[in-house]
């Protein structure tokens, strides 16, 4: 239990430091959250447009598709400012950056995941949030399971983001790679379920579980049910796990970089 | 003259060599796209089963996102390397070559778009006949090869601005993406513009964004491919060309002036 607090603890310290080294450059760190809010509010033009004209997609109606865009991007800036080294991994295992932090008392993906914060994650998230509570379709007493479906929904993504870069330990310089699976995964979380059949459907809820980043905390959050809430927070629970040993299985494989550096 | 362009044109042979060799990358792409295919096929299938809303049918719409996604995916981030050439000081040691920065930057990225837009578009004409058992008139295809291959070096150059922006900003990610978004909009990426309100499509019709795509991906349109309709888009394509040239010539003029060099 204490080792647990005392990672809590170190993650909360990384936050903190990376908080601090963003808000040094105030002037970048606030037009980079600017910038993201507009940059989702004009991704969304084309939902509003088209539903303009198309009010009801096979059951989705716009504020349906507001309460999903504002999870997966509420979701996805909490993983990116929380863990913000994720996006970075595969290539930290590539040129074998991994050694400096193989030397200190802390989990190495911990560390790995907190050495970096995204400044335009504050922007996803603010953004996602807004994009909630403009659908009108989230109550105030519903708020703590938006925001648990937020978490989980970030958890995912963060798992299969881990996975995803993880596989640089066995293929090498999967940057791009990596990066377009978490691209596609993102993408087909902002579309509506009933768009997707077939083996497809059972695809985005197990290999690339874009149903668990987007349409299951999205309907907790819209019409929340106990057995929601349990799937949610197991699905992120068992994915966020796997990621964890697929990382620890890879480390075992891990060629040094022998390469001097060190990390603050 | 001929032996100056000469020079431009090795610049792009490496530059296109160098893509070649990068295959994981490109291999990316295209699955990217088909995925991207996929997901709007099943999506104007839905809306078609709602009703469409403009006389274009699911197919031709399948296919004026194949070509608009194909422009977009085609024209390289060229800003991104420039950023990181300016960020770590690069940029003076190519300052002192007998060619221009400017100018061998857009020629490699010229060299990067002759190796992507072909492979591209075969993925796009590939994808979207599998998705809709259709293909609009050849004639009309055709067009949009030389035209998209124009309307993706127009962004090219667009990027070329943005990047050369790095010599004042820290970061000219947040610039590229509102700069990006815009051009999903009022570019019309995921929509013909016909089917915006009116006081969007008047906006749009004042940036240079329709060029870029809407208007070599309404060739696959019907009523599109007209005579005129073709000399007004290239007479287009050349006034924003010129445009954008005038502007980087301007931008980066500014920048060397007030460039400061330190060391050796």
């Amino acid at each position: 239990m204490s080792r647990h607090s005392n990672n809590l603890s170190f993650m909360c310290a990384l936050l903190a430091n990376n908080l601090k080294a963003a808000a040094a450059l105030r002037g970048a760190f606030a037009m980079q959250v600017v910038f993201m809010i507009l940059n989702n509010v004009t991704f969304f033009v084309f939902w509003w447009v088209l539903m303009r004209r198309v009010p009801d997609v096979r059951g989705w109606r716009l504020g349906d598709i507001e309460v999903l865009f504002g999870i997966v991007a509420a979701g996805f800036g909490l993983a990116v400012t929380v863990a913000g080294g994720v996006r970075h991994l595969g290539r930290l295992i590539h040129d074998g950056e991994l050694d400096t932090l193989l030397t200190q008392p802390k989990p190495v993906l911990l560390h790995a995941l907190g050495l970096r914060l995204q400044a335009s994650g504050f922007g996803d998230l603010m953004s996602g949030v807004a994009f909630i509570a403009w659908s009108g379709q989230v109550s105030w007493r519903a708020a703590p399971l938006a925001a648990l479906a937020i978490v989980a929904s970030a958890l995912v993504l963060l798992a299969c983001g881990i996975v995803f870069q993880s596989l640089a330990f066995w293929l090498g310089n999967v940057e791009a790679v990596a990066r377009q699976l978490w691209d596609l995964l993102i993408t087909f979380a902002l579309y509506p379920e009933p768009l997707f059949g077939g083996v497809l459907r059972l695809m985005l809820f197990t290999l690339l579980p874009a149903g668990l980043v987007g349409y299951v905390p999205a309907r907790l959050a819209h019409r929340p049910t106990i057995a929601l809430a349990v799937l949610a927070v197991a699905a992120a629970a068992v994915y966020l796990i796997a990621a964890a040993l697929v990382f620890e299985r890879g480390l075992k494989r891990y060629a040094s970089g022998s390469r001097f550096g060190v990390h603050g | 003259m001929f032996a100056a362009a000469l020079k431009y044109v090795a610049f792009a042979r490496v530059a296109a060599a160098l893509a070649r060799r990068d295959r994981g990358e490109l291999f990316g792409r295209m699955v990217f796209f088909a995925v991207i295919l996929g997901v709007f096929t099943s999506l104007w299938r839905a809306i078609a089963d709602a009703g469409m809303p403009i006389a274009a049918d699911a197919k031709q719409l399948v296919w004026y996102l194949a070509t608009t996604e194909w422009i977009i995916l085609s024209a390289p981030m060229v800003h991104m390397d420039l950023q990181e050439s300016i960020r770590r000081g690069d940029v003076v040691c190519r300052l002192g070559r007998p060619a221009s920065y400017v100018g061998s930057a857009f020629a490699e990225a010229l060299g990067l778009l002759a190796v992507r837009a072909p492979l591209l578009a075969a993925t796009a004409w590939i994808c979207a006949a599998a998705f809709t058992g259709w293909i609009p008139p050849l004639a009309s295809l055709g067009w949009t090869l030389p035209f998209g291959f124009a309307a993706a070096a127009l962004i090219t150059g667009m990027h070329l601005w943005i990047g050369l922006l790095a010599f004042w900003l820290e970061d000219v990610s947040p610039v590229f993406w509102i700069a990006q978004k815009l051009l999903f909009v009022f570019g019309g990426l995921m929509l013909p513009i016909d089917l915006y309100p009116t006081a969007m499509r008047t906006a749009a019709a004042l940036t240079p964004f329709p060029t870029m795509l809407a208007g070599p991906a309404s060739l696959v349109l019907p009523l599109n491919g007209s005579g005129s309709g073709l000399g007004m888009l290239t007479a287009r394509l050349l006034a924003w060309g010129t445009v954008t040239a005038v502007a980087v010539w301007w931008e980066f003029r500014r920048a060397r002036a007030t460039l400061t060099i330190n060391g050796g």
